[in-house]
Order: structure tokens, then sequence, then C-alpha cells
């Protein structure tokens, strides 16, 4: 019993880092149909903001040694602030450009981004310590889980929360909703499309913020790349549980995460290192039987 | 044919004998740099390649080698494969007797395949893969490092001997053949053991958001192992540390080269029981004190500390490679290669060096042995294999 309550806690470990990540790229994509390929790089952004730039290999601790109570709300406003700058600057010229051109944007944009923290921190992999203490794990039940994990799962789950009602049930997210549908129309209909969009990103922009602090708690470092193999992770989840459902991208987000702590967990020490391949297979036949994803948005489907 | 096209032809004669390379002239000897001096791969080569070209000013200023004076050339490498190629046919335009490429053997290997087509002599600053070498490039090339293989064998042998560490479990992280080497070379070492074995083994990639199965899997074992085998580099391996020591595993972990230095150990503070080979130390307590004294050279030279060991392979390679030239009383890379073929133990300041006509590269090495108690790194002992590791098994992994 142990045992599988501690499977299931380090599959939630995982899950949960990666729903995170995922619903921050199910937001943009909810409104205006763009894969931000440049989130992952948002997050390492986030990360090098708390070290001062510096080649040197060991790290320059600076925004990081603020405390907790300032350190985190400056963090998540820089990670809005990246956001709403790269939709300011790069993203509103591709309104109406096709998704595919936006994705490619996208793509150049995190390699400016990551080759501009190359630039300012080399490529090093710099330490940052933060927050120590709830790295410890708990016990619950005989079972052992990181207090980080359980911040996080608890943080992905208010988040999500915090979104459905915000997007259902104030005017905001009416126009945001609608800025999605369609957003001539929209626009005609006198809904400030530019303030809606760039709420989006700016939410975005947090949660990234909240992932790279999540990150370099857990890991202690901080790495150009680091962003990277979340992004990807994170956006087969956005597919598996349909594009712009947000519920749909944290219950795939959890499902990943589980599936891959499954498979490290029980498959023979000679498949281990294939473990990834077993994880996209399992994804690939939930896209042919669910070509649209786990929870297919109305708005999402083909009209003909 | 008339005279006009007669001169013309000896104008462009001349202007191709004046394009040849500067290997004609006699006056001075130059290595050649092709290595990254931009992108992923620089912070990786430039440490070496300052102490190569520390080692480099030492011969200069001593009078140089053969009576001629080294200079230096380099071209980049922008971490690029194919710039890389091209960066070694620059540097052998501009006249290298020997090209120094890259630090990771994927990366400098075009360059030294190059050099191998020029039939000269090259150096990987410090990659720790067999290929780098002859097996991976051709005759020619050689690595001035010590392979990752002789580093977890090191670990294993010197954990059972000194730590009496029998039960072991070996924690491999994919991502990269370096990796994988450390873990070779720690199989190839446990069965010589008597009595040691493997109680558990597992595998994670170096940029799992979290490794929380894989810890659960070691803390279900009926005890903790004697030691972790940890092969894995950085990034990661800073993450996986933090991971297992905040799982409350105590257990001493053992770990390649790769983790050497005391730039990562502000992430995981106080810790404690992890336990590296390094070629020197770069925390100043080497037990050769002119190690300490070339640290200080390098601090006065680039403006900083050694980060790691990574520094001294650099050193190592133009010493070893001047030596050869100094006994063959040629650059030709024949002889050169002769030479180098011929040391046994050759003693340089971070340990001695053998080549062979088999292998261009380190199966056995002396190593220091450095934990890190209390978030303090020391070096508290020195280890040789008891014997190399066999190039045929080297080969086949």
């Amino acid at each position: 019993m142990t045992a599988l309550l501690q499977v299931f806690f380090d599959a939630l470990s995982l899950g949960s880092l990666y729903a995170l990540g995922a619903l921050g790229i199910a937001l943009i994509f909810g409104v205006m149909r763009l894969v931000n390929f440049a989130h992952g790089d948002y997050i390492a952004f986030c990360v090098f903001a708390m070290l001062w730039p510096s080649i040197d290999a060991a790290a320059i601790v600076f925004l990081g040694n603020l405390p907790a109570w300032v350190l985190i709300p400056v963090i998540l406003v820089l990670g809005a602030g990246i956001s709403v700058l790269s939709e300011i600057l790069v993203f509103r010229r591709f309104r109406n450009a096709n998704p595919a051109t936006m994705m490619i944007a996208s793509f150049a944009l995190g390699f400016v981004i990551k080759y501009f923290l190359l630039m300012l921190y080399s490529s090093r992999p710099k330490s940052i310590d933060l927050w120590s203490a709830v790295s410890l794990p708990l016990e619950i039940f005989g079972a052992r889980i990181p207090l980080l994990q359980v911040i996080t799962i608890a943080v992905t789950l208010v988040i999500l929360l915090g979104l459905v009602l915000f997007l259902k049930h104030t005017r905001y997210g009416l126009e945001m909703r609608a800025a999605a549908e369609n957003f001539t129309m929209a626009r005609m209909l006198g809904i400030r499309a530019n303030t809606v969009i760039m709420m989006a990103f700016a939410l975005s922009g947090m949660l990234a913020a909240a992932v790279g602090l999540i990150l370099a708690t857990q890991s202690g470092t901080a790495d150009i790349q680091m962003g990277a193999n979340l992004m990807l992770v994170a956006f087969v989840a956005t597919v598996v549980g349909g594009l712009g459902s947000l519920p749909g991208a944290v219950f795939a987000g959890f499902l990943i995460g589980g599936l891959s702590s499954l498979m490290q967990a029980y498959l023979p020490p000679d498949a281990r290192p294939f473990r990834d391949a077993f994880v996209y297979g399992a994804v690939i036949f939930m896209l042919i039987w669910r070509p649209n994803g786990l929870f297919t948005q109305k708005s999402a489907k083909q009209r003909v | 044919m008339k005279t006009w096209m007669k001169t013309g032809l000896g104008v462009a004669l001349s202007a191709l004998a004046l394009s040849l390379p500067a290997s004609a002239d006699d006056e001075k000897i130059i290595v050649g740099f092709a290595t990254a001096q931009s992108g992923f791969m620089q912070a990786y080569d430039k440490p070496a390649e300052d102490a190569a070209r520390i080692r480099i000013d030492e011969i200069n200023k001593a009078g140089g080698l053969l009576g001629k004076q080294i200079e230096i050339v380099a071209a980049d490498t922008k971490t690029d494969r194919a710039e890389g190629a091209k960066a070694g046919l620059e540097v052998l335009d501009k006249g290298a007797d020997l090209v120094v490429v890259s630090c990771d053997y994927d990366f400098g290997a075009p360059a030294a395949l190059a050099a191998e087509g020029a039939g000269k002599v090259s150096f990987f600053l410090c990659a720790e893969s067999v290929k780098a070498g002859i097996q991976g490039v051709g005759p020619h090339s050689f690595s001035a490092s010590v392979l990752a293989a002789v580093q977890g064998a090191t670990m294993a042998e010197w954990a059972y001997t000194k730590r009496n560490a029998r039960n072991f479990y070996r924690l491999l992280d994919t991502w990269t053949e370096y990796n994988k080497g450390i873990c070779d070379g720690f199989d190839w070492m446990l069965p010589r053991l008597k009595d040691a074995k493997l109680v558990g083994e597992d595998t994670f990639k170096n940029d799992d958001a979290s490794i929380a199965a894989q810890i659960t899997r070691i803390k279900s074992l009926p005890q903790e192992p004697d030691a972790i085998m940890l092969c894995t580099m950085m990034p990661g391996a800073v993450s996986a540390v933090k991971q297992i020591r905040a799982a409350g595993i105590k257990a001493p972990i053992l770990n390649g080269s790769g983790m050497s230095g005391s730039y990562w150990l502000s992430a995981v503070p106080d810790l404690s029981g992890f336990i590296v080979p390094e070629q020197g130390s770069v925390h100043g307590d080497d037990p050769n004190p002119k190690v300490t004294e070339f640290n200080a050279t390098y601090k006065a030279v680039t403006g900083g500390d050694p980060s790691s060991q990574y520094v001294y392979p650099g050193y190592v390679m133009i010493d070893v490679w001047a030596k050869a030239v100094e006994r063959a009383k040629t650059t030709d890379a024949d002889a050169v290669v002769a030479e180098l073929e011929k040391m046994k133990d050759e003693p340089t300041l971070f340990g001695p060096r053998t080549f062979t006509s088999e292998l261009h590269h380190q199966n056995r090495g002396r190593y220091l042995i450095t934990e890190i108690t209390n978030g303090k790194p020391k070096v508290i002992d020195e280890w040789t294999i008891s014997e190399a590791i066999p190039v045929d098994y080297l080969a086949s992994k």
C-alpha cells in the first residue's frame, strides 16, 4: 500500500510541474491560437534574473538574495514583463498571420532569449540555493513527498481553479474567450482586444516564472537550456489534453508525468533508458484514439 | 607563347607559392587552436586553452622549442560541427604543426579529422571518450585527459579499499557518452573486487524535472547501499545530488571528474559524503606545491581561479607534445607521434601519461580523491587503479 502511494506521489511530483508548464502554453493557445515555444526560455530568463550577469563559473546571486515575500512577486512581474514585451514587440505583428508563422516566430524569439542569456551568463550552468528547506520530504502514510511538490500541486490546482473562474465568470474572462473565438468580431463589438491578449500573456508569463522558481528551488541550477525539456513535455500535454482546454492541459500534464514515473518504476532496467520512447508511444496511441485530444474545445473543431 | 602570357603565368605561380601554407617557415613553430571561441562550448574550451597558452608562454620564455618560438594561430568553431571542420582547415592553412581541438569528442572531431587528413598531429583539449584518438579519428590524434571509464573504475576501487564499500548502487544519467563511460569503468572494476556487489541500478535523464521515482527505488532497498555510483554531469548532477540528499539518503556518492570544482556547491549547502576524482586540486590543497603555483599563474593570467580540473589537461597537452617534439628534433607528425607513443608514465604536473600505438588516451591514471564535507572540498587521498582498463573492453562499449 505504502509502495503504491509512493508511486502515486512520485507521479504527482513530476506531473505537477508538467501541468503548470502546460497551463501557461494552453492559456496563450486558447486566446490567440499561438503555440508559444519561447515559453521554455521565459522560464530560463526568470531563473537567470535572480543572478547577476557574469561569465564566471561561480554564480553571483543578486535578486535571489531577496526575502521570499519580495522575490516571488518580483520574479512573477519579470515573467509577466518579458511575456507582455514579446507580445508587443513580436506577436502583435503576426496577429493576422497563420498559426504556423506565429509558431516559427516564437521559435525565433526563444533563440534570441537563449542567446541573450548565453551572452550575459555563458553556457555554464550556475548554482543557486533557493529555500532548501522546502525540498525536504514530508511523510504521509509512510510514503514520502517533498514539501515543494505539495506546494507545486496546490499552486497548480489553485491557479487552474482561479483561471477557470476568471474565464467563465468575469467580464475580462468573457472578453478573452470572445477574442479567442473571433478576434475581428470581438473588436467590432467593442472589446479592447489588445488589452485582453496582453493580459493573457501576462498570466502566461507569471506561470513561466512560477515554474522557474520551482525548478530553481528543486534543482539548485540555472541553465540556459533548463526550460526546453519541460516546454516540450508541456506542449505535448496541451495537445493530448486538447489544444486550448485548460483543464485538459493540466490533466494531461499529470497524466504524462504519471506515465513517466510509472514506467521508471516498473520497466525492467534494460528498457528504462528508453522510458521516453514508451511514454511518447503511449501519447501517439492516445492521439490516434482521440485526434483532437482528451478534452476537445468546441471552438477548436474545424467548421466546414 | 607570348611574353605577356609567360609573365602572367609566372605571376600566377609566384602568387601560388606565396599562398602555400606557412609551414615552410623555419623560424617558428605554430600551434593552431581550432576551438570554440563563441557559443555553448566556449565556456568549456577556454579554461583548458588558457592553460595551454600558459605552458606555451613558459616554453617560449625558456628559449622556445628546438630553438624556435611557438606562435599561436586560432580559428573559431562557433560550437558548430561544420564550422569545426572549417576551423581545422583554417589553422592548417596558417601552418599549424599541432591542431588543438574542442574539449568534447563530437565537437572536436571535425577539426581533428581535418588535421588527420593533412597528416598533422591533433590533440583534444579534454575529451574523455576512447574515440578521441586512434579509434575515432586516426593515428595522429590524441587526447590530453584521462578516459571517463578510469574515473568510474577509480571511484569503485578506492571506495572498496578505503571505505570498505561492498554494496554499490549505480545511477546512470543516459544523456552523454561521458556519463556512460564512467559507469562502464565502474562495471569493469566491480567484478574484480572480491565480495563487492551491485545491489541495484537505475537510469535517469539529465534534464528530468524530478527523479522522485529513482529515489524511491533507492529508498526501498532493504538497507542503504555503502556507496552510490552516480554517473552524471552538470547541470543535472546538482539537481540529482540535491534530491538524493533531500530524501535523507546519506550513502557516499561517487561521481566522475565532471563534478570537480567548488563553483556549484552553493546549490547544495552543507553537502557531505560527495567524492570525485581530480587530476589536480583547484582548491589550493594539491599535494604537489607546483600545482598551487600553477593555479596562481592561471589566476594572474585569466583573472580567476581555475573553476575545475578541466583546466589542467590543456597544460598537459602542450607539455607532452613539446617533449615529444624535443625528442624527435622535428615537428614532423609521424616522428612526433612515434615519440609520444614511447611515453610510459611520463611525469607531468597533473599525473603521469602513457601513450601506445593502440591507445592515445589514458586507460589508467593517478587521481586525487576529493571529498566534500559540510560543503567544503578537500583532497583526502590519491589513487591509481591496480590495472589498466583493456583497450578491447573500452572499444567494445
